[in-house]
């Protein structure tokens, strides 16, 4: 696959070839994309009528990046005579300051060329192929070109100018270029991304073509950085793969829908705006280091609760969403876009996350603010989410667009029989089950401490227990020693061997006795391939190494199997988990891609990419710190942090300093003193 | 009757305490063009009680659109923030408010409860107890025992 270059800032970012160029791709939606809608798709640079050769490319920030390049094929630019620096900046609209250097011993005249032009896809139909519906125009104006696209009012420009005069066309800009002897010449574009409201005003809250100040922009990186603990660690690994989250997750930070708060986005390029399950991971894997990204994402969470029943979104009152999808995608409906529900383990997520985050923060009253809706989110529980009303948490599209599989599974094939049969609907997974144990445990907190009503408490708890005793019961496969993924809708146990179950140890629903016993599944050949726990065992019918969701290693998955694994007191286990996964970091530069591939380590020796994964993935660059957290047994406990640390020799000396919380700021250290059986 | 634009907003103060988390707190004001005429439809939001009137009067939240199309919102035909996404409508000022707002507008037209919908098609085939639990290599074996 073609190597590509992004700039990114929340849900604005380039992805360009190495020279810096956008030019149309069969297998990646390069251009500049913001809010979901691609707004140049074409942005080709030439010098007298040549392409460029990169030399070199710098990521300054994830914001911006330079790239130095030479004119002409590779076999050429050894005695280069001219060079180009390209330095581009990313966020709301989008900057690029070109500089020609002149190495010859006399002056030049160069023709130099940039190539614009948008189609103003949407994402999915960059990505699908699909023809465009509205009509474009381009036009010239005062140097600036115009590129404009018009559907019923939805109405999306880009305004493309240069600093330096330049000859405008309708397909770009042309530069006669007099450059003294070792002289240069610059020139800067800026790209306006503007999408015109009712009125014919600029829409209020979204994306604009003003970038903000670069230097507020590194002092808010800066304080970012620093507002988390201090990492210092014999590993190196673990510092660049620590210091590659705390960036990654600082450049998905964006202001969505609702301007008051930025919210996280989900991963580039395909999920730049939220998704409810993802936005949750990453506030809970996040508690211990960043937590007010916890608290927005309860925030928007709670703001967009469904509200009413809809087949078409698949929402239903008190459910939390799945995804929201902004501009063109969101406005004209051929998919379910704009706001979509169709997930069932969003809604227990939602009242986890809200009880975790106090019991790290303190934050009361977040707690009491959003009881109304941690109710409603409970009342779906038991009401529209146990569609089959036995007391187990279904789900079952009705929108005819929407997902077959509303769990983190949610491809098509993803819930099978180990035989490879696809089960009917409607599907309880095992691991949504363990969510909603988990929630009704929590929310019993909640409702004594802050909701001061004791009665709700107990029916909850009561409610939960008499859950696990069921679940233990109809899920739990004696023969194979592992617990079924799912159950079908005639209550049949889909007996695929996956990495769900690792959940449930996360969840606390696992009985005590048979934890050994999964456990043992998770380490196993079929199950770990080495770097990590595959999403699906090795030997299922559908397993495959680059399957998605079938046979493919999920970084997140990985975390929150890691963190269980130390609630049921697997402490050899979590940090064996985290071992791996950070050796697997290393290969992807410190930062974990969505998902990779499920080979045999012995048979790869590396982690190999899975096409087409998200890169950087929000919750994936949460996975480092959950792992942090579960190898240094950083657990709140009434009011407390206690801090068990468990690290693996491999990893020597880890030092956190200033975990942030209730208690204020405290340290935590741990020394690699666990030494792991040999792998074989 | 009136329109449905008329009957939304008639029942939205009984409705409202119900469908509004109590911490939601603001004004809204939509102004509804019709003929070249804008109606206007202030609602006040206090601790998830509801207000109604026809005050033109300033509001945290404004929100013009074509009457026409309240109509279909105020029916549940049309949704409320994919029109505004397509710029059908226009939006000033507190937008979060106007989203809490939206668990007031009603389902499609025509919409089942999803439960009655699958229970229908199982045919009572659910409900507690139901569960055979039974692993299909289990059932298997049983069959080939008898």
């Amino acid at each position: 696959m073609k190597e590509l270059v992004s700039v990114l800032d929340g849900s604005t970012f380039v992805l360009s070839d190495v020279q810096g160029d956008i030019d149309w791709s069969p297998d990646y939606p390069s251009g500049l994309f913001a809010g979901d809608t691609r707004f140049l798709s074409k942005w080709v640079l030439t010098i007298e009528g040549e392409r460029l050769t990169p030399l070199s490319i710098d990521d300054l920030q994830y914001y911006e990046s330079r790239f130095f390049l030479v004119p002409g094929e590779p076999t050429h630019y050894v005695d280069a005579k001219t060079s180009v620096i390209r330095h581009r900046i990313v966020g709301g609209g989008f900057e690029e300051r070109l500089t020609v250097l002149n190495h010859r011993d006399e002056p030049a005249v160069l023709s130099l060329r940039m190539e614009v032009a948008s189609d103003f896809a949407n994402l999915f139909d960059a990505r699908d192929g699909h023809s465009r519906t509205g009509q474009s125009t381009r036009t010239v104006e005062d140097g600036r070109l115009r590129l404009c696209h018009r559907r019923g009012r939805h109405v999306v420009e880009t305004v493309v100018s240069s600093t330096e005069p330049a000859e405008v066309d309708e397909d770009g800009f042309t530069f006669r270029v007099h450059l003294d002897v070792h002289g240069q010449w610059s020139t800067t574009f800026h790209a306006a991304c503007l999408m015109r409201g009712a009125d014919g005003g600029d829409a209020g809250e979204r994306p604009r073509g003003n970038l903000p100040e670069r230097p507020d922009r590194r002092r808010e990186l800066v304080r970012w950085m620093a507002a988390a603990p201090q990492l210092t660690a014999d590993s190196d690994v673990l510092e660049d793969t620590y210091r590659r989250s705390l960036i990654d997750l600082a450049a998905l930070q964006y202001f969505g829908i609702a301007p008051e708060e930025k919210v996280t986005a989900t991963g580039l390029p395909w999920y730049m705006t939220v998704f409810g399950r993802h936005s949750l991971i990453t506030g809970y894997q996040t508690l211990a280091f960043l937590p007010h990204l916890a608290r927005n994402a309860l925030w928007i969470l709670a703001l967009l609760q469904g509200g009413r029943l809809d087949d078409f979104r698949d929402e239903e009152p008190g459910k939390i969403l799945h995804e929201i999808r902004y501009r063109e995608p969101g406005g004209f409906e051929e998919q379910p876009r704009s706001l979509y529900y169709g997930a069932a383990d969003t809604t227990p997520l939602f009242v986890i996350l809200l009880d975790e985050y106090e019991q790290w923060t303190g934050d009361a009253e977040t707690v009491r603010q959003f009881e109304f809706e941690a109710r409603a989110a409970l009342t779906w529980l038991d009401t529209y989410g146990d569609l089959m009303g036995d007391g187990y948490l279904w789900y079952e599209r009705r929108s005819p667009k929407g997902l077959e599989n509303q769990c983190w599974k949610d491809s098509p094939e993803a819930i099978t029989y180990a035989d490879g049969r696809l089960p009917t609907h409607p599907r309880a997974t095992c691991e949504l089950q363990g969510y909603k144990y988990d929630a009704k445990m929590r929310a019993a907190r909640l409702a004594r401490e802050f909701w001061n009503d004791p009665r709700y408490a107990d029916r909850l708890v009561r409610e939960a227990e008499a859950l696990k005793v069921r679940f233990n019961r109809d899920f739990w496969i004696e023969e194979g020693g592992y617990y079924a993924l799912a159950l079908d809708g005639e209550g049949n146990q889909v007996d695929a061997l996956a990495s769900n179950m690792g959940h449930l140890l996360w969840s606390g629903i696992l009985d005590e006795d048979r934890a050994e016993q999964v456990v043992r599944h998770l380490f196993g050949d079929r199950l770990f391939s080495g770097w990590g726990v595959r999403s699906l065992a090795r030997g299922q019918g559908r397993y495959n190494p680059v399957g998605y969701h079938n046979g493919a290693v999920w970084p997140f998955d990985n975390s929150l199997i890691a963190l269980g694994l130390r609630r049921y007191g697997f402490e050899e286990e979590a940090a064996r988990l985290a071992l791996t996964m950070f050796e697997a970091c290393r290969y992807f530069d410190g930062r974990l891609p969505e998902a990779f591939a499920g080979y045999d380590r012995k048979l790869t020796r590396y982690p190999v990419q899975y096409p087409r994964a998200c890169s950087p993935f929000c919750s994936s660059a949460g996975t480092p710190l959950a792992l942090l957290q579960a190898l240094l047994g950083l657990e709140p406990h009434e009011g407390h942090l206690t801090i068990v640390p468990a690290v693996p020799e491999q990893l020597g000396r880890i030092e956190l300093v200033g975990v942030p919380g209730r208690w204020g700021r405290i340290d935590a250290f741990g020394h690699g003193r666990l030494r792991l059986a040999a792998d074989e | 009757m009136g329109s449905p634009t008329d009957e939304f907003f008639a029942s939205l103060e009984e409705r409202g305490p119900e469908l509004l988390p109590t911490r939601a707190r603001g004004t809204i004001r939509f102004d509804l063009v019709e003929d070249g005429r804008v109606g206007h439809w202030f609602v006040a939001i206090n601790r998830g009680n509801v207000l109604v009137s026809h005050e033109k009067r300033a509001a945290d939240c404004v929100v013009s659109t074509e009457k026409r199309l309240f109509d279909e919102f105020a029916t549940g035909a049309a949704h409320l923030i994919t029109a505004y996404n397509r710029n059908d409508v226009s939006v000033q000022g507190n937008l979060p408010l106007l989203l809490v707002f939206r668990r007031t507008f009603p389902s499609p037209p025509g919409t089942r409860d999803p439960r009655e919908r699958v229970r229908a098609r199982l045919g009572g085939r659910t409900g507690p107890g139901r569960l055979r639990t039974r692993s299909p290599a289990r059932m298997e074996r049983q069959e080939t025992q008898q």
